[in-house]
């Protein structure tokens, strides 16, 4: 009884909505989370390109943002992860907890056969689609920066997951491809979705406002497993060493700028929201002493970055990936007059002004995407472009320093590092796999 | 014997100087001099571990005061004695009153050291024998200068505790080779932090961060005459049961200017490493620890031996009100109460004999032995820590750890390498 009334409230805005925006067009009948649908087109039509497990999930929570989101193409590197995915997405219900078959996500899945794109310029075919309003980029994060400027250029809105790029050269394309978004109107949101968890912008609100007093110093630590059964562990005999290694990307740093890059970006954007900053110089160090057999490609297992803020702010961040080990996911700021504390689930501040977060949590990865799609239909600015690719690179500068043992500046790795982890060509060919770093023999480049 | 003569000089040399610093008392010296004017005119010294340490060690002792005569050498290997000696002799033949009765080699040479009519033992053996070494000397009623670390394992650090108290019942004297704590600037900035000039201290960061020290050690290569035991003794520093790896061996310089700063030894830590580089022994190439003290107060600790990256060995100490670096040239203080150190700078190496001494012949021992004691702990705690992937707690490491490294035979036989370390895998004991 209740899932119908819903149902029908639902359908009725729909209905509202595409009547309003046709002929009325005035935000002012409606109010509050409606409002959202007052000034845009009836339809947004998205393009994935990147159809693994996180493209899945990314569609998921975009099309169930908001009502009249359509997912209208797909590309991938391989015809099987696009098969899986569209398989997925069609199986899932609409709403978690109103499962009724009219909800069934597929009703929102149009892509036919010929919107089905696979291999290098798959991409490419997706955002040169007149019908694809917007793209959500989840290929591995080496291919970010060249699907996010080829995004931009044909026009679409962005959706991109974190990290966004592997080395400097990438990051400055994203750089550059976010200006350009910002010239033509574009929005682009980034998949950091802890900016958008309630009880963290509950507490950085009261950081910015100086409850902590003036910032000292802080700790970024995240400690967790070794990920050793992920992704396929044999090699089939007709896969080349591209394909090997692309289907191994979380374990290869051209692929993914290896887990400092593609997953503590995540902690290490925390600390540059907290500090309304991004380091000036870094000294780090790492290796692998576990995850150490030849499938786990280049990747290390533990890294230590000491990040100099600026006015001298030293932010410790430890990382690793282990089986076996003290886990730790948190985050620490210190203050003349307090400190603070974060992890994904909580907020706290001591001190002279303490707080503690205790209301509601919802959750932040279909926030990130309503939010976007709001921004879109009511044509307001929303780049999260250079702040993401600063997070990134703030990450990049740690592994950097790891590799290679040397104390990197900021302004360096941002303007004159020539590291670019692009292969000579890609194609389904050779690559030997790239040697594991080694501090003070890898070169700093 | 010759031990009897040797002991009951030793005694007279000792109720002289008792009497002596007890009478005369200090009254009468003034500046430098003050030093000198006490105690006996004699410090009859012998070397327990006669490598380029124990050797230099010498040289600042000679160097420290007047009166001080090396008597007797232990090692374990003959070699190292003859070349240590050979270079002090050119350089110190008035001061060098060893002679090949005096001179001892093997696993029990130490005994026969502090058995010879010494005043002093300077303790500079590997690390591991630290704890045994400064037990037998305190019992045989002898001051200590013991470099540093004094211990590679929690029951190490036990024993050097108990020893320490036991000086102190003795009133004997036990000063430790981090000269930091005899270092001038190091000296005038910890009093500026302890008085305040930083505010509240809330971080700290500290760094031993240098290249491979293969230039400064010297790898022997296992030749078939050699046991393992040998092998290994000869390579310490490589070996974690006889270093306790160079977050212990060397960057516990650094972890006891912290605690010396903060004025506590931490409550618990966090730490990461591996070797990336190193395939000697079976030690790491870096670390990295977070060392959480009292209060909530937070430390980075790293440390690497990896030649070509880019180095520090330093100290900084946030406060409230401003910041301290320190590092073993320069000290400065940041913030309203900013400071720079530019008085004289003596070479620590030999104020800490020269301290040392004077406390002897002042009749007011210094005992170091807890400090370095706990310092050492902190840096042991951080290699568990990093090795088993465990955060760990100083109640538990200090009180109920049971990891010992001793070997179950000390002779020259096998002795099987202890595995690379894994985190995760590597037991915690």
């Amino acid at each position: 009884m209740k899932e119908k009334l819903t149902e029908k409230r639902r359908r009725l805005s729909r209905r509202d909505f595409i009547k309003t925006s046709g002929t009325l067009g005035v935000a002012a009948l409606l109010s509050g989370t409606e409002r959202m649908f007052a000034a845009g087109s009836d339809r947004i039509r998205v393009g994935l390109i990147g159809c693994g497990g996180r493209g899945v999930y990314d569609t998921t929570n975009c099309l169930n943002s908001a009502d009249n989101i359509e997912l209208v193409a797909m590309g991938d590197l391989f015809k099987d992860h696009l098969d899986s995915a569209l398989r997925t997405l069609k199986n899932k219900p609409g709403e978690k907890d109103k499962p009724s078959e009219k909800d069934k996500l597929a009703e929102k899945v149009k892509v036919i056969e010929d919107s089905c794109f696979v291999g290098w310029d798959a991409y490419k075919k997706v955002v040169a689609r007149d019908d694809v309003d917007m793209v959500i980029l989840t290929e591995a994060p080496h291919f970010r920066p060249e699907h996010l400027k080829a995004a931009v250029e044909a026009g679409k809105h962005v959706f991109m997951e974190k990290p966004v790029a592997v080395d400097p050269v990438g990051v400055r394309s994203v750089i550059e491809s976010s200006a350009l978004a910002d010239k033509k109107n574009l929005t682009i949101v980034a998949g950091t979705q802890m900016r958008r968890i309630a009880h963290l912008v509950a507490i950085m609100e009261r950081i910015h406002n100086g409850d902590l007093g003036k910032i000292l110093s802080g700790q970024c630590v995240r400690i967790g497993g070794g990920m050793l059964d992920w992704g396929p562990n044999q090699r089939q005999p007709s896969w080349s060493d591209m394909e090997w290694q692309l289907r191994r990307w979380l374990f290869l740093t051209w692929l993914s700028g290896d887990f400092i890059t593609e997953m503590h970006v995540h902690n290490l954007d925390m600390v540059n929201w907290a500090l309304d900053a991004h380091p000036v110089q870094c000294i780090g160090m790492g290796g692998r002493q576990v995850r150490t057999a030849p499938e786990y490609g280049d990747a290390y297992d533990h890294f230590a970055v000491e990040y100099e803020y600026p006015n001298g702010v030293r932010i410790e961040y430890m990382g690793a990936q282990i089986d076996g080990v003290t886990d730790r996911n948190d985050q620490r700021l210190v203050g003349t007059n307090g400190s603070a504390y974060m992890d994904f689930a909580n907020a706290i501040i001591e001190g002279e002004k303490p707080f503690k977060y205790d209301g509601p949590s919802p959750d932040p990865c279909i926030r990130q995407h309503a939010d976007q799609i709001a921004a879109i239909r009511e044509a307001k600015p929303l780049n999260e472009g250079k702040r993401i690719a600063e997070s990134t690179l703030t990450s990049i500068m740690g592994r950097m320093s790891a590799y290679t043992g040397r104390a990197l500046k900021w302004d360096w790795v941002m303007n004159a590092s020539k590291l670019d982890l692009r292969p000579s060509k890609y194609d389904f060919g050779d690559l030997p796999m790239p040697p594991v770093a080694v501090p003070g023999k890898t070169q700093l480049i | 014997m010759k031990d009897k003569t040797d002991g009951e000089k030793y005694k007279l040399t000792r109720r002289n100087f008792v009497k002596t610093s007890a009478a005369v008392a200090a009254a009468l010296a003034t500046g430098t001099e003050r030093m000198f004017a006490a105690g006996s005119d004699k410090l009859r010294v012998g070397l327990i571990g006669c490598g380029g340490r124990g050797k230099d060690a010498v040289k600042d002792c000679i160097n420290a005061a007047k009166g001080v005569e090396l008597v007797a050498m232990g090692d374990l290997f003959k070699d190292r004695m003859d070349k240590s000696l050979e270079e002090l002799k050119k350089d110190f033949a008035a001061n060098i009153k060893v002679t090949s009765n005096t001179c001892f080699v093997g696993f029990d040479a130490y005994q026969k050291v502090i058995a010879s009519g010494v005043d002093m033992v300077i303790l500079a053996g590997p690390p591991h024998f630290r704890p045994p070494h400064l037990k037998a000397a305190i019992e045989a009623g002898k001051h200590v200068f013991m470099e540093k670390p004094a211990g590679v394992d929690p029951a190490g650090i036990r024993s050097l505790i108990a020893s320490s108290e036991l000086a102190e019942q003795k009133k004997l004297a036990i000063v430790a080779g981090t000269q930091r704590r005899h270092q001038a600037h190091y000296v005038e900035i910890m009093k500026r932090i302890q008085n305040g000039d930083i505010g509240e201290i809330v971080a700290a960061q500290c760094y031993w961060n240098g290249g491979d020290m293969l230039g400064y050690w010297k790898w022997y290569e296992r030749q078939p005459s050699m046991s393992s035991m040998e092998w290994q003794c000869r390579n310490w520093p490589w070996f974690t049961w006889l270093s306790g790896d160079h977050i212990v061996e060397q960057h516990v310089h650094n972890l006891d200017i912290i605690s010396w700063a903060i004025g506590s030894h931490p409550v618990q830590c966090m730490g990461m490493g591996g070797r990336q580089v190193r395939t000697l022994g079976n030690i790491y190439d870096h670390f990295a620890v977070e060392f959480e003290y009292p209060k909530g107060v937070r430390v980075l600790s790293m440390c690497r031996q990896i030649t070509g990256c880019t180095d520090s060995v330093s100290e900084r100490l946030v406060g409230t009100k401003g910041s301290s670096y320190t590092d073993s040239s320069i000290g400065y203080i940041e913030g309203p109460k900013a400071y720079k150190y530019d008085g004289p700078n003596p070479n620590p190496y030999v104020q800490e004999h020269a301290d040392l001494i004077n406390s002897i012949r002042e009749g007011k021992p210094l005992n170091e032995g807890r400090n370095v004691a706990q310092s050492t702990m902190s840096a042991i705690m951080g290699r568990m820590s990093a090795y088993t992937g465990r955060a760990l707690k100083w109640d538990w490491a200090m009180n109920a750890s049971k990891l010992d490294l001793t070997p179950p035979r000390y002779e020259f036989g096998d002795l099987p390498v202890p595995p690379v370390a894994v985190p995760g895998k590597t037991q915690l004991i």
